[in-house]
């Protein structure tokens, strides 16, 4: 290239008649794959009978109330904030094991990585669910637990954790979805800590801070910005990865769609519809998490 | 540091020790299950979305023939009754796990079930129907010519209707499908040339598609079942119970009357399914 040639100018905000043309082409091409389907497909539409399952009218107080589809979302919501703070508490406990000299905690979170890395996630849930959840909540008591009781029977129990009722079924769901995810977390946790230069370790010693005050005040600052990107997106992933716990039947959206589906047999308009919703959930949080990291951004000048 | 040391290992083994108790200490509860109903004040229920066996109303609460058993059951002993909706393929393992106490969810008795699960006498006798494509089965005389290499066959995952089609028809293609409504959908397209399933739904579909879909086999059951609730092994007891109920309410026509109702005519109850 001309070395006096001009250097590339900022990227265009305006569309172009290229611009158009394609992006007319695309819209076209949508249209015809939707009329064809709609074509070769035999298939009464009916929304109003899956829409009356995300929001219903109530006759006995005259209001609108919500339904099982919106059950589920709020289970799925619960079941990916909570599974999100534990997967982070265990991803941060096991990353920094991974960059110990210690060789036992090395080996326990290398093993804890590998083991959960390398099984199908659907196999690792039937073990867990099968086999640690019915031995482990039967002995901590959590089967039989006294739904009408005021200790769990508050709204502030209710919001937080759902019908308690199912709480242990939403537990071994949150479990299963927090142990697996962490293992992800723990992989971008150390990658994060290795980022940091060695420089800033040997400095923060050499000024005599204490191991925890090195890590809390020195390297996890500087680390945790460096993988807000990764992070925000393994969440994301943890929120979709949520329906999979829909085969050890956690009431969660993704359940309580196949139970509507096939009290309905509108399997077509539930699946569109559950997909809206998943779609609105993922993208709020990632439109979140991106003003979050710009906000990281702006503070770091 | 080197103090920790020995405390570590001693952590270690103490971790170790409690892991080992947590999972070989049984859980604290009676041997026997019918106690243990009545103490919790509580019968747990598995089961599985299947019309009109169970299904959900417009107000997304459960409805159907087994609930009105279920509900029954526990009136009679008492005791409130809480539904476990269970993805069908894992109903079995959830109840060895404990997640409730019986399955009322249409279980059909095969010798095979029956090695890992208790059965009562059976409450209910249903059978397989199936639901063909006009277009492509409309010509067949008999069922011999659904047993052909170009015949596809459409049928849920992990339930009888999968065994009955490999043994009745081993020539066809089989497709699994998780749940009827899709194994259907596959019919009503035209990729399948027919479904099989538990009477009476394949009938019940064929008339919301009556030019599309008819009921092969000229309307009539191809096998005859018999569906029981299912137990853990090794108590004798809640067995006894509940083959005894079902013995009585077979006698009084209370089974028979309720079967009538959601099984016979759609139009009783179509109105609290569907919001027209």
């Amino acid at each position: 290239m001309d070395r006096t040639s001009p250097p590339p100018g900022l990227p265009k905000k305006r569309l172009t008649p290229t611009d158009i043309v394609v992006l007319g082409g695309v819209a076209v091409f949508i249209f015809y794959a939707a009329y064809r389907v709609n074509d070769v497909l035999v298939y009464k539409w009916d929304w109003p009978r899956v829409l009356n399952f995300v929001v219903r009218y109530d006759d006995a107080s005259g209001t609108y109330v919500p339904n099982l589809l919106l059950y589920g979302l709020a289970t799925t919501l619960r079941l990916a904030i909570w599974a999100t703070i534990l997967a982070s508490i265990v991803g941060l406990v096991m990353g920094y094991w991974r960059t110990c000299e210690n060789l036992t905690l090395r080996i326990i979170s290398r093993c804890y990585v590998e083991l959960i890395r390398n099984l199908p996630p659907l196999v690792f849930i039937f073990i867990f669910y099968f086999f640690v959840s019915s031995q482990l909540f039967p002995a901590l008591g959590l089967d039989n637990i006294n739904a009408g009781s005021e200790a769990v029977n508050n709204p502030a129990f209710r919001i937080a954790f759902g019908d308690p009722q199912l709480l242990s079924n939403f537990l071994a769901g949150m479990l299963c979805l927090a142990l697996f995810e962490g293992a992800y977390i723990t992989e971008i946790v150390r990658a994060g800590i290795q980022s940091v230069g060695k420089g800033q370790w040997e400095a923060a010693r050499a000024i005599g801070l204490s191991p925890l005050n090195v890590l809390r005040d020195v390297i996890l600052p500087q680390a945790f910005r460096n993988i807000l990107p990764p992070l925000a997106g393994q969440f994301i992933s943890l929120i979709k990865d949520s329906a999979i716990v829909s085969l050890i039947s956690i009431q969660e959206l993704t359940f309580l769609a196949t139970e509507v589906a096939s009290s309905t047999t509108r399997v077509f308009e539930t699946w569109i519809l559950v997909g809206a919703m998943y779609f609105v959930l993922c993208y709020s949080f990632a439109l979140l998490f991106g003003w979050l990291e710009r906000r990281a951004a702006r503070s770091r000048r | 540091m080197k103090f920790l040391k020995p405390l570590k290992s001693l952590v270690v083994a103490a971790a170790v020790a409690t892991m080992t108790f947590i999972v070989s200490t049984p859980p604290a509860s009676a041997d026997n299950l019918l106690d243990e109903i009545v103490q919790r004040g509580k019968l747990r229920v598995g089961m599985s979305t299947f019309v009109p066996w169970a299904m959900r109303d417009k107000k997304g609460d459960l409805i159907g023939f087994e609930i009105d058993v279920a509900k029954k059951v526990a009136a009679d002993m008492g005791v409130e009754v809480e539904f476990v909706p269970t993805a069908w393929s894992g109903i079995v393992p959830a109840l060895l796990a404990k997640k409730f106490d019986v399955i009322i969810g249409g279980l059909s008795i095969t010798p095979q079930r029956n090695l890992t699960v208790n059965f009562t006498i059976p409450y209910a006798h249903s059978g397989q129907q199936m639901a063909a494509n006009k277009a492509l089965a409309g010509g067949f005389k008999s069922l011999d010519d659904y047993n052909d290499p170009k015949v596809t066959i459409a049928c849920r995952r992990g339930a009888i209707p999968c065994d009955y089609a490999q043994k009745r028809f081993p020539k066809a293609t089989l497709r699994q499908f998780d749940d009827d409504a899709q194994a259907f959908q596959e019919v009503v397209n035209g990729n399948a040339y027919a479904m099989i399933s538990s009477a009476p739904k394949p009938r019940f579909w064929s008339d919301a598609y009556p030019d599309k879909v008819f009921v092969a086999n000229n309307g009539e059951n191809l096998t005859h079942g018999d569906e029981a609730f299912g137990l853990r092994k090794g108590d004798v007891d809640s067995l006894n119970f509940f083959s005894n109920w079902i013995l009585v309410n077979t006698s009084n026509g209370w089974l028979q009357e309720r079967n009538d109702y959601w099984f016979k005519n759609q139009s009783a109850w179509k109105d609290m399914v569907a919001p027209e």
